[in-house]
């Protein structure tokens, strides 16, 4: 065996010379020549007949040759120098295609390097395959109640903890916060500002489930995250680079986090960029147990309240089928001991709970679940590019193979087999697609980080590399070999196809078809694919001006936001409502600040609090509402219009009657046309908490949360009135509603500097208090159509890309065309055609093409994959005449563009030079 | 019969047993086996040359520079040890084969 791969090793690097087979050949022909001699038979005839008898000697050899490897690799690098050679010589050529194909490639690779980054990668964890998520969705944040279907994501702590006791099957099993938040941290013994970061709460365990080592220092252990235990905190890699330039005496050292002293205990390793995708990462790492101490949440003790996601490490050989029948039993006891579940309402949704074990490797999937759809959109319009962009190569090709016509009839002539001259040719487009991957590499690169941006504007931590990985470069040599192969084969099978007469007959008359059938289907196809991305980007494009155009209902203009968190700033809710008074006191002393509202959170930013409604004295309709909290200058600040009743004032205050404003559609909903809404009661469902707001005034439905969202019911309450229903249930240290974190500044004019000034003013009032994040309205807005935004572009991109592509290959066919035809065009002017004759013939060949692209393939493949993208765009139902229409008009422009020039060429032809030209 | 209609191979075979007795050039092989066979088997060079190196190149037979019987430089074969293994597997196969035949056709 070894002796074996020892002899092919030999023949692979060393390629007998073919001296050797021919000496043995020619021996073989000197022995019987002796033989025959030795017959008697003369020499002339006894070598003649030797010959004869030994057969074709040339077969014999190539055959011989074949029987080795190395053969194989001598040809290819023959081949590959040679193509290399021929691909020198002709430049032009040689840069178009390139520069074709590397967009083509360089776009698909750009998107696989976000497929790669974002749906397929695995965390940077130990044996991923091995980690299993309990729950499978992306509920979020905190919730309680019965949900319905009952598939369950979120769980709260003590179900948790009673599956860590009771389900021996996994080694260990993690849990961490649904909602990642911020907290506001500054290092102790620093002049440094104290700053708003990324911070998330885990379990002891969370980094050993990972199988993670610190960097330095120590990760968290399970005495950490215990009630009373130190106040300690894991800092990311990336913080502790860029923040403290890896300063080690970082670890041990204290941070002031929510204003308490927190020992920083080590750093995660490098690459970890927490358990899922987020274009915010953690910066610190927290014990959930501290959630109470550092944000005055008490939802950790809660049994009613759910808020973790739940990894686990499965120890080796469990079954997960019956893991999971077991998981659902247990989850279903845990639910079973709530208040919720064990009330009259809730007993019959205890049947119904049900939860999914899923791959727990790539951690939470929400970025995944998010992007899905539309990167695998983005694949499917980047695929039909490059199909476009090799059938212009195809066609380049084609025509390159027209005019080496000439050389392929010698060479077979002079007795090339065919296989030999296709397997040439095939490597010559290979290695003209594997150039241009490596020249597509780059645009990739340049693409994602475009793609980056574009997706996720502003943000600086993306955990995605841009820069191409193993993965990718195996993704773009397949798609190089793959396109060379596509836009290769049929040309190098049509040119070897070459008549050895044909080199004989010299300068071969054109026939009068010039463009073969073939390529003129490349130029059907090509329209026909990019009439179907101009329909796409045209439907994108009307979508997201529909988006645009909805009317939100608001004012953005000289509107500015800033987020803030008194809470972590160190303000008890009792101390929240001086503060307020002072910030709109300090924000109105500055010239120019016209209003000074303040809210739980604003129009149309990530953001929402629901909870169920009813009215008093009327029946429960099972339905909710959103709520916030606002000042008194709040609905002016965004623009809201008051259209009935009052809005609050400085006189409902914390002690003042509990009082509500309500939005148009919770009228609608709520009550019957015509009643009048003002002064009725309602409050959460129940024959107590139904009466606790009063209801003072109506305004207009300002799109919250996302401008698509239809009937909107919403109910803002007084910023610092307590919510009767908890005021009932304890003390206010215990009600965290009242923390407003968003403050609306109207200036008089346009104004540069609010940030600054909000900055300063704010840590006037206290240095806790920091800005945790400012943009103008106008700029929180425009956030929310980011992916809306991103993709059309990327569709106008796309297709812009697509019509270059299918004007140039018809204007290249066409072109062709007219050189072929100089002669037959030079006798037709001769017999007396005029020019306009001349064009029109020409124009007729070109247009009729596109007309089929468009007519018989590119309007219903249009029509029929509009469906696919219809979940996508708002309110869009089947095609849209409009944008057909204008994709149609655009396209034939395009055409008649690429047809016109050669046309016009062909009819300047001077007959008598025209038949000089042979 | 002639070499092309030997039994795909059966060639390869023919090769080995003509080797095992002595090593040979390319030229000899074509003889022996046509003597051997009274001239029944008439090997073509088309297809004797690439066997030869196809087997060479699997290991089972090695090659190297002779002189010949009339003193002429040859190339010489022989057969390798796994030459002599396979030689005695296709023999096995070929007994078994031809016995399996025979049976049918009695």
């Amino acid at each position: 065996m070894l002796k074996e791969w020892l002899t092919r090793l030999r023949f692979l690097i060393s390629p007998k010379p073919h001296r050797e087979i021919d000496d043995e050949l020619q021996f073989h022909i000197e022995r019987q020549v002796q033989e025959y001699v030795a017959t008697g038979m003369p020499q002339h005839e006894a070598r003649r007949k030797a010959v004869v008898a030994f057969g074709g000697i040339e077969s014999a050899r190539a055959q011989t040759h074949e029987q080795r490897p190395s053969i194989f690799l001598g040809t290819l690098l023959q081949d590959v120098s040679y193509a290399l050679r021929q691909l020198r010589k002709s430049r032009g050529f040689t840069v178009t295609a390139v520069l074709t194909l590397a967009l083509g490639i360089g776009a698909n690779a750009a998107i696989f390097t976000l497929v790669n980054a974002i749906l397929l990668k695995n965390l940077p964890v130990v044996d991923p395959a091995n980690l299993i998520r309990i729950g499978d969705n992306s509920e979020c944040c905190v919730d309680s109640g019965i949900q319905d279907p009952g598939d369950y994501a979120l769980f709260s702590t003590d179900t948790w903890q009673q599956l860590q006791k009771n389900a021996p099957e996994f080694e260990e099993l993690a849990a961490m916060q649904s909602g990642l938040g911020t907290v506001i941290a500054r290092r102790d013994k620093t002049q440094e500002a104290a700053r708003s970061v990324a911070s998330e709460f885990v379990s002891g365990n969370y980094f050993r489930t990972f199988g993670l080592q610190p960097r330095i220092g120590r990760l968290f252990t399970d005495a950490d995250n215990v009630i009373g235990a130190p106040l300690v905190a894991v800092m990311s890699y990336n913080t502790w680079q860029n923040n403290y330039a890896g300063d080690p005496s970082v670890v041990g050292s204290i941070f002031w986090i929510n204003t308490k002293a927190v020992i920083i205990t080590g750093i995660a390793p490098k690459g970890f960029f927490g358990d899922r995708l987020s274009s915010s990462p953690p910066d610190f790492y927290l014990p959930i147990e501290t959630v109470p101490v550092l944000t005055n949440r008490t939802f950790v003790h809660e049994p009613e309240q759910r808020w973790l996601y739940i990894i686990g490490r499965v120890k080796p050989g469990v079954a997960i089928a019956p893991l999971r029948a077991k998981i659902n039993e247990l989850v279903r006891q845990s639910f079973a001991a709530t208040t919720t579940f064990s009330s009259e309402l809730g007993k019959p949704y205890l049947a119904k709970v049900s939860v999914t074990l899923s791959p727990g490797g790539a951690g939470i999937q929400e970025m995944q679940d998010d992007y899905a759809s539309k990167l695998k959109l983005l694949m499917w319009i980047s695929g039909l590019v490059l199909l476009i962009a090799c059938a212009n190569i195809a066609n380049l090709l084609l025509v390159r193979g027209m005019n080496r016509h000439e050389e392929m009839s010698i060479r077979t002539a002079l007795g090339a087999m065919r296989t030999r001259i296709v397997r040439q040719l095939l490597t010559e487009s290979l290695v003209l697609s594997m150039i241009s991957g490596m020249a597509g590499l780059i645009v990739a690169y340049a693409g994602t980080r475009m793609l980056l941006a574009m997706a996720f504007p502003g943000a600086q931590g993306v955990p995605i590399d841009a820069r191409p990985s193993g993965m990718v470069l195996a993704f773009a040599f397949g798609v190089s070999l793959l396109t060379g192969i596509l836009f290769g084969v049929v040309p190098a099978w049509i040119t070897s196809n070459a008549d050895p007469a044909d080199a004989l007959r010299s300068g071969s008359r054109a026939t009068t078809s010039g463009a073969s059938l073939l390529q003129r289907s490349l130029i059907v196809l090509q329209s026909a694919l990019a009439l179907v991305l101009l329909v796409g980007a045209g439907m994108f494009i009307q979508s997201l001006n529909k988006l645009r155009n909805i009317d939100l209902k608001l004012n953005a203009t000289n509107r500015y936001i800033v987020h803030f968190n008194p809470q972590a700033a160190g303000y008890s809710p009792a101390q929240v409502e001086a503060l307020y008074r002072t910030i709109e006191d300090r924000f109105h002393a500055i010239p120019g600040i016209r209003k000074v509202g303040i809210s739980s959170y604003t129009p149309m930013e990530a953001n929402n609090m629901g909870r169920g409604v009813q009215i008093q004295g009327q029946p429960d309709l099972q339905d909710g509402a959103s709520w916030l909290r606002t000042s008194s200058e709040y609905f002016d600040s965004v623009g809201t219009h008051i259209l009935m009743g009052r809005v609050f004032t400085a006189r409902d205050t914390s002690t003042s009657p509990s009082v509500a404003v309500v939005n148009q559609s919770f009228v609608n909903r709520f009550f019957k046309l015509g009643e009048n809404p003002i002064g009725r009661h309602f409050g959460s469902p129940g024959p107590q908490t139904s009466g606790d707001f009063e209801i003072i005034g109506v305004v207009e439905d300002t799109a919250y949360n996302s401008a698509t969202w239809k009937d909107h019911h919403m109910y803002f309450l007084p910023l610092t009135q307590r919510d009767p229903k908890s005021a009932r249930k304890g003390p206010i240290d215990g009600d965290t509603s009242l923390y407003a974190e968003a403050i609306v500044l109207q200036t008089d004019r346009p104004m540069d500097n609010v940030q600054s000034l909000a900055r300063q003013t704010l840590a006037a009032i206290n240095p806790n208090l920091s800005v945790v994040k400012f943009q103008t309205f106008d700029e929180q807005i425009a956030d929310r159509f980011t992916e809306d935004r991103m993709i059309t572009r990327l569709m106008t991109l796309f297709s812009i890309v697509a019509l270059l592509l299918a004007t140039l290959g018809l204007y290249g066919v066409t072109a062709y065309t007219v050189t072929r035809r100089t002669s037959e065009i030079g006798i037709r002017m001769a017999l007396g055609a005029s020019r306009g004759s001349v064009v029109g013939m020409i124009m007729r060949g070109a247009m009729l093409q596109t007309a089929i692209g468009l007519a018989a393939i590119g309007i219903p493949v249009a029509w029929f994959c509009v469906r696919y993208i219809e979940s996508q765009l708002y309110e869009s139902k089947g095609i849209s005449l409009a944008v057909l229409t204008i994709a149609t008009l655009t396209l034939t422009a395009a055409a008649t563009a690429a047809g016109l020039i050669p046309a016009r060429r062909a009819a300047s032809t001077n007959p008598s030079q025209a038949l000089r030209t042979e | 019969m002639s070499a092309t209609d030997l039994l795909q191979g059966t060639l390869d075979l023919l090769i080995l047993r003509t080797l095992a007795l002595e090593s040979m050039h390319g030229w000899g092989i074509a003889q022996r086996i046509q003597q051997v066979s009274k001239d029944a088997l008439q090997i073509g060079q088309g297809s004797l040359y690439p066997a030869l190196h196809r087997l060479e190149y699997k290991g089972w037979i090695q090659a190297e520079w002779g002189a010949s019987e009339n003193n002429r430089k040859a190339k010489y074969y022989s057969l390798t040890r796994t030459g002599q293994k396979q030689l005695q597997a296709e023999l096995e196969d070929w007994g078994r084969i031809s016995t399996a035949i025979a049976l049918v056709l009695k």
